[in-house]
């Protein structure tokens, strides 16, 4: 007979896998209280938040509540645009990003970006991939070899384009498009990645795939994604910001946020109760 | 049943996958319990008894992993068709087994008691009951893990077998009571233990429903013989 | 149920008089382009021989259009080739640099004018800015010449490849922007690498319109080349051109002067109908693989 004795092992071994969420992680991205003006617009109002590293970080809420515009100053893209200021900081491994002095070609080299549509560059796939790490390293052939085909490798695309690789970009299907700038996006070997709508524009397959690199790349990067997609927040984010009207509303991890979110307002959104 | 396709993401799978796993480690450790409880009495071993009643909590904790994980399952995948019934099925297997857990832990205390009077011979049979409620409860669990709905149908089928046994082991125990007085007492605590096994074949039969539904997306209505008899008017103890 | 029914035969009476209605307004239009193109054949088919482009024009009725055709494709050169790339480079900077600026939208609008500027007005010009100081500084030896040709023909396709090049390149989404620069690229490399490569057949969509314009001018070009019955290459000499041949020979009272013209208007017609449908293929084409 059984010793009634029995180690209580495997319901502790369970606990622990919940816990492996909940270890915080050391911030990569601190953001302390940062407004954003446009036209004399308030479109920021007051955010802070810690974007831990090597994590999925989403970011949702209904349109215009201020997520992509976000996303677009931490690699300060909006700097292209007249007539936009941010004030506040935002700090990235100890450096303040909105401080003029930090130099946008370094900014751009450590955060990556990947847009809702898929814009692949009017040039081949290999060339749309060494396109951004020529600009930013000088390499020889094999070694330009090696690292395009280490980021459509990473981007889970090599065994679709290797045999194609002279071919315009233009003819991928649009879920390889996408995953061609996130290539090139990770080419540059950058320490954040930042996804705006990466799905909106793929059907639901190409859009698991995405998810699912999503999950595999936060190994290596600090993800941070802004989704109009809340199933997608909760599926592949570790932590989940909801922001309404320009204000951080609520930060926590996802599964809080999607089962017990503190703020009213959280849950009305996520359950549809918005009025 | 073939076994599924992968989900495009993994981690998916993965928390489908533990969730089975925990289901199955949690039912097995209920069998545990039974068989433990069981092997108390036989030893009249008082501090066994109090070491089963203990490790129930494990299993209630267990059960609170599970709805916890079925709870983050629905929110943050909105699992739908085959996954949805999967997830709805642990739920409900992983509380039939939480009842198992208790019913173990009631036998094992009842067994305290027991241990204090002379022993008594129907003692036996009652281990007899509980080998074949452990063996039920076993093989349903095989089939929730192999999701094998003919297995759980089979199970289901079968509780016929442990009625049977229990409606023995009833009139048996009325009869030693109506023999000798002072057997009342332990026979009215092996008759409250053997009814407590007869309701873990039930919960069983729970589990095989689920199975069941689990595989074919459909309640099981085939029909099934009842053959708890004991609490039939004709149950009169043999004079 | 009644009234319904007679709305829905009102409504399909409109849709049937308003399709008629348009269907009749494209006929018009359709019967006219093919009449010009069927008298043009009917009536220069008669002096379409090989000698129309072999000879040249000082033989009169007995010669060809060979001096006119060399020298309309010499200037027609010269101006595109001066229109080409200040027009790209203009319509770069509007479309890149300028495009949200109170400066850009004034430029924008200045090249509107240029573009409907009667195009005498522009030989004239030139036949001030080019033609008479040429010939004050040469005592007289050069004044009409095919460059000012060439360039009087530039004043006319400048407008259109600036307005195509800006249009192409605002027509590039500014997410291809937005993705070059998050990858660090500098904005001039943006638009000379990636965004003129993305208009590319659209910016040389414009070019080819610009030259099917310029092809048919004759006023500019009666200031500034003036003309010649010799075949000439000489940039700095008089140069013969096919419209201003025509214009001089459908002014001639001899019957077989008019049909070597209408030869000439076939040949000039036929090249503008060319390269409008080559421009169209290569827009096609390109708009296909953009999809």
């Amino acid at each position: 007979m059984t010793d009634p004795a029995f180690s209580p092992a495997p319901a502790a071994e369970a606990a622990m896998v919940h816990a492996g969420n909940g270890t915080p992680a050391p911030a990569k991205i601190t953001v302390r209280d940062l407004n954003f003006f446009y036209n004399g617009f308030h479109a920021l109002k007051g955010i802070s938040m810690d974007i831990p590293e090597k994590q999925v970080t989403a970011i949702i809420g209904p349109s215009g509540c201020g997520k992509s515009t976000l996303l677009r100053i931490f690699n300060r893209i909006y700097n292209i645009y007249p007539k936009l200021e941010a004030k506040g900081e935002i700090v990235l491994d100890g450096e303040n990003i909105l401080d003029p002095k930090y130099s946008l070609n370094r900014l751009r080299s450590k955060v990556g970006m990947v847009f809702q549509k898929p814009v692949p560059f009017p040039m081949t796939i290999f060339e749309n991939v060494a396109y951004g790490i020529r600009h930013h390293e000088r390499l020889g052939r094999a070694e330009m070899e090696n690292r395009v085909e280490q980021a459509l490798r990473s981007a889970a695309l090599w065994d679709e384009v290797k045999d194609k690789l002279k071919q315009n970009a233009l003819g991928l299907s649009g879920g390889q498009q996408q995953r061609l700038c996130i290539a090139r996006g990770i080419a540059l070997k950058p320490e954040v990645l930042l996804l705006d709508e990466p799905t909106s524009a793929l059907d639901p397959i190409a859009t698991s795939r995405i998810e699912q690199l999503v999950e595999e790349l936060k190994a290596d990067f600090t993800i941070v994604i802004v989704t109009h997609n809340m199933q997608q927040a909760a599926r592949c984010s570790d932590q989940t910001a909801f922001m309404y009207l320009g204000e951080l509303i609520e930060f926590d991890k996802t599964e809080k946020i999607f089962t017990k979110p503190n703020k009213k307002q959280t849950e009305d959104y996520i359950t549809g109760r918005f009025g | 049943m073939s076994t599924p396709r992968e989900h495009i993401i993994k981690s998916y799978d993965d928390e489908l996958t533990r969730l089975t796993g925990e289901i199955v480690r949690m039912g097995e450790l209920a069998v545990t319990q039974l068989e433990a409880a069981i092997d108390v009495i036989e030893r009249r071993d008082e501090r066994a008894a109090q070491r089963v009643v203990i490790n129930d909590d494990a299993i209630d904790h267990m059960e609170q992993e599970i709805s916890h994980d079925v709870v983050r399952l629905l929110a943050l995948r909105a699992p739908i068709a085959g996954d949805l019934r999967n997830v709805f099925a642990a739920l409900r297997i992983a509380a039939d087994i939480e009842r198992i857990g208790d019913y173990a832990a009631n036998v094992a205390k009842r067994s305290i008691p027991l241990s204090m009077v002379a022993p008594v011979t129907p003692t036996r049979s009652l281990g007899h009951l509980a080998e074949l409620a452990a063996a039920e409860v076993r093989s349903v669990l095989k089939a929730y893990q192999e999701r094998d709905a003919e297995a759980a149908y089979k199970v289901w089928k079968d509780d016929a077998d442990l009625d049977d046994a229990y409606t023995a082991l009833f009139r048996q125990l009325l009869t030693y009571m109506m023999e000798d007085p002072r057997n009342i007492t332990p026979c009215t605590h092996l008759l409250f233990m053997a009814k407590n096994i007869e309701r873990i074949g039930d919960h069983a039969t729970n589990i095989a429903e689920n199975v069941w539904f689990l595989v074919h997306g459909e309640p099981l209505t085939k029909q099934r013989v009842k053959r708890d008899l004991t609490s039939s008017p004709d149950m009169e103890p043999p004079v | 149920m009644a009234g319904n029914n007679a709305l829905y035969v009102r409504r399909r009476i409109a849709n049937i008089v308003a399709l008629l209605l348009s269907s009749l307004a494209t006929l018009i239009g359709l019967f006219f382009l093919a009449w010009i193109l069927w008298e043009t054949l009917k009536q220069g088919i008669s002096a379409l021989s090989p000698t129309l482009f072999t000879k040249i024009t000082a033989y009169g009725e007995d010669g060809g259009l060979a001096n006119a055709m060399v020298g309309s494709l010499l200037i027609n050169f010269i101006g595109i080739a001066i229109a080409t790339p200040i027009g790209v480079m203009a319509g770069m900077w509007l479309a890149e640099y300028a495009n949200r600026s109170k400066l850009g939208a004034s430029v924008r609008f200045l090249n509107d004018i240029l573009l409907s500027a009667p195009s005498i007005v522009l030989g004239l010009f030139v036949y001030t800015i080019v033609v008479l100081p040429m010939k004050n500084l040469t005592d007289g030896a050069i004044t009409f010449s095919g460059l000012a040709g060439g360039i009087a023909l530039s004043l006319i396709a400048l407008p259109v490849v600036v307005r195509t090049t800006d249009e192409m390149l605002r027509l590039v989404p500014s997410t291809l922007r937005e993705a070059a620069l998050s990858l660090g690229v500098p904005q001039w490399k943006l638009t000379m690498q990636i965004l003129v490569r993305s208009a590319r057949s659209g910016i040389i969509t414009g070019v080819l319109l610009a030259l099917a314009r310029i092809s048919g001018e004759t006023a500019p070009l009666l200031f500034t080349a003036f003309g010649n019955n010799y075949m000439s290459l000489n940039p700095i000499d008089k140069m013969a051109s096919l419209p201003q041949v025509i214009y001089q020979y459908a002014n001639d009272p001899g019957e077989g002067l008019h049909a070597i013209a209408w030869a000439g208007a076939f040949v000039v017609t036929m090249f503008v109908l060319l390269l409008s449908l080559g421009s169209r293929l290569l827009f096609a084409r390109s708009k296909v693989s953009n999809d």
